[in-house]
C-alpha cells in the first residue's frame, strides 16, 4: 500500500495527464457514436447564441449572394405555379385528393455556423427541437442535399454535412434507376464519390445523381450531383466522380425533412432486425 | 504576480476569440481547402508562466483544447492534442534550457527568449499539437502522406501567425516603455 502511494505521488503529473485524456477519448467516442447525450456539442445553447451574432454580420455581408440565390428559386417555383399555366382543359375535373398523402413536411432553417475545409464538417442551423427538428432528419438547400440532423437543443440543431468522412447517402442515377451510395472524398467541397455502381451500367459524364429513397431520410429523387469523372474500382465497380450540386461553401439557408410516416417505417423494419 | 493572471486571462479571451470568430471561418476553398487551417490559440499555452505548477498546466490545456472543440463541434479532439503539449512543455523547455537554468521572470515571447530558441520552441510544440489533432480527426480517412502534409502546411501557417503576433506585440511594448 505504501509503495502504491509513493507511486502514485512520484508519476501524479503522468497519471494525471492520462486520466485527462481518458476523459478526452470518452468524449470524442460519445462524438462519434451518433445521437447519444451529449456533454457538450455545438448544439451548446450558449454557443449557438456567439454564432448567431456572428452570422447576422456574416449574412449581411452575403446578402447579394443569398438574394440572387433566393429570386432564382422564386423563379423557377412561379414557373411551375399553376397560375402561370394557360388552362388548357375545356372540361374540368374535380379530384378529391385522396391518393396522394402528405409524406415529407419542409422546416426553413438559417445556417449560422458550416464550414468546409476540415475533415469532418459540421452545419449549425438555428432551429432546434421546439421548431419540430429531431436527430436524423434529412437536410436540402434549394439546390441539393446538404446532410442529415445529427443534434438539437431547444433552439439549435447540429447537422453532419455531406462533407463528413463519416457521411453516406444511398443515391440513384436519374436515367436508369442504378443505385450506389455517395461519400465525400476528403479533398475538395465542391467533389464527392459514388460508390458500388456495377461496371455494366450505361453512364455517361453530366448524368444526373439523385437521392434514393432506400434511407428514408430524404424523399425520392433530390439533386445530388453531376457525374464528372468515370473510372473503374476492381473488377465489378466503377468509381464515379461527381460534382456536387450544392456549393457548401456558400449556404444561408436550408430546409429540414420531416419524414412524416418514418416511424411507421422504422417499427415495421425493426421487425425484420429481430428476427435476425 | 496578480498582474500575470490577468494578462493571461486577457490572452486566453482574446486567442479564443480569434482562434473561433475568425481562424476557423476562413473557408479558402480550391486545391488549397484544407491545407492552411491555423490554431492559433495554442500560442496562449506555449506563453504560460515559465514555472507555472505542472498539474496546473494540464488543467489549463485541458481547459484550451476544450473551449475550442465546444465551438467547432469536436468535443475532446483539441482537448486531447492541448493535453499532449501540456505534458510534453515542461520537459521540453528544461531540454533547451540555458546552462544556468531559467529566471522566474522570463516571459516566454519572441523578446525574452531570442527569435532563434522561440522560433525552436514554437514548431516543435505546434508540430506535435497539430500531428496529434490530425491523427486524431482523420484516422483512417487521409492517407499517411496526405496527413502528413496537411501537419506541415497548417503547421506552418500557425507559425508564421505566431511570429507576426509576436512581432505586432513586441512594437508595443517598446513604444510603453
Amino acid at each position: 500500500m505504501r509503495n502504491f502511494i509513493l507511486i502514485i505521488r512520484k508519476y501524479n503529473f503522468f497519471i494525471l495527464f492520462l486520466l485527462l485524456q481518458g476523459l478526452c477519448i470518452y468524449l470524442l467516442v460519445q462524438n462519434t457514436t451518433y445521437q447519444k447525450e451529449k456533454v457538450i456539442s455545438t448544439s451548446n445553447e450558449f454557443v449557438g447564441k456567439v454564432y448567431t451574432g456572428y452570422s447576422d454580420v456574416a449574412d449581411y455581408l452575403k446578402l447579394g449572394i443569398t438574394n440572387k440565390a433566393l429570386s432564382e428559386e422564386n423563379a423557377r417555383l412561379r414557373k411551375a405555379d399553376s397560375a402561370s399555366f394557360y388552362d388548357n382543359s375545356f372540361r374540368v375535373i374535380r379530384v378529391n385528393d385522396s391518393l396522394f398523402k402528405q409524406q415529407y413536411e419542409y422546416i426553413t432553417a438559417r445556417v449560422i455556423n458550416n464550414s468546409v475545409s476540415r475533415i469532418n464538417n459540421y452545419i449549425t442551423l438555428d432551429k432546434g427541437s421546439l421548431q419540430g427538428i429531431q436527430p436524423d432528419m434529412g437536410v436540402i438547400s434549394s439546390n441539393g442535399v446538404v446532410g442529415v440532423v445529427k443534434d438539437v437543443s431547444p433552439h439549435f440543431s447540429t447537422v453532419v454535412s455531406l462533407l463528413h468522412s463519416g457521411f453516406k447517402v444511398s443515391s440513384v442515377i436519374k436515367k436508369n434507376g442504378y443505385f450506389g451510395s455517395t461519400v465525400w472524398n476528403g479533398t475538395s467541397p465542391r467533389f464527392a464519390n459514388v460508390l458500388d455502381i456495377p461496371i455494366h451500367a450505361k453512364i455517361s459524364i453530366g448524368d444526373t445523381i439523385v437521392t434514393s429513397t432506400y434511407s428514408g431520410i430524404f424523399p425520392r429523387g433530390i439533386m445530388i450531383g453531376k457525374i464528372h469523372q468515370i473510372g473503374t474500382a476492381g473488377e465489378s465497380f466503377k468509381e464515379i466522380k461527381m460534382l456536387l450540386s450544392t456549393d457548401f461553401q456558400n449556404i444561408s439557408y436550408v430546409y429540414v425533412l420531416r419524414n412524416i410516416m418514418k416511424a411507421e417505417r422504422d417499427t415495421l423494419e425493426a421487425k425484420l432486425e429481430a428476427i435476425k | 504576480m496578480i498582474g500575470d493572471i490577468v494578462l493571461n486571462f486577457f490572452r486566453f479571451f482574446l486567442l479564443i476569440f480569434i482562434q473561433v470568430l475568425v481562424l476557423n471561418q476562413i473557408e479558402l476553398g480550391g486545391a488549397i481547402n484544407g491545407y492552411l487551417n491555423p490554431y492559433l490559440y495554442i500560442l496562449f499555452i506555449l506563453m504560460l508562466p515559465v514555472n507555472i505548477n505542472k498539474s496546473l498546466l494540464l488543467f489549463i490545456c485541458f481547459l484550451t483544447g476544450l473551449s475550442v472543440d465546444l465551438f467547432s463541434g469536436t468535443s475532446g479532439m483539441h482537448a486531447s492534442a492541448c493535453l499532449f503539449i501540456g505534458l510534453i512543455r515542461p520537459s521540453f523547455l528544461n531540454l533547451i534550457a540555458p546552462r544556468e537554468g531559467y529566471e522566474t521572470t522570463l516571459r516566454l515571447n519572441m523578446q525574452g527568449m531570442g527569435a532563434s530558441t522561440f522560433l525552436v520552441y514554437a514548431s516543435v510544440l505546434v508540430l506535435i499539437h497539430h500531428l496529434i489533432l490530425f491523427l486524431i480527426e482523420s484516422f483512417s480517412f487521409l492517407n499517411f502522406f496526405d496527413l502528413l502534409l496537411h501537419v506541415l502546411t497548417c503547421s506552418i501557417t500557425t507559425l508564421i501567425l505566431i511570429v507576426l503576433s509576436q512581432i505586432l506585440t513586441q512594437k508595443n511594448r517598446e513604444a510603453i516603455s
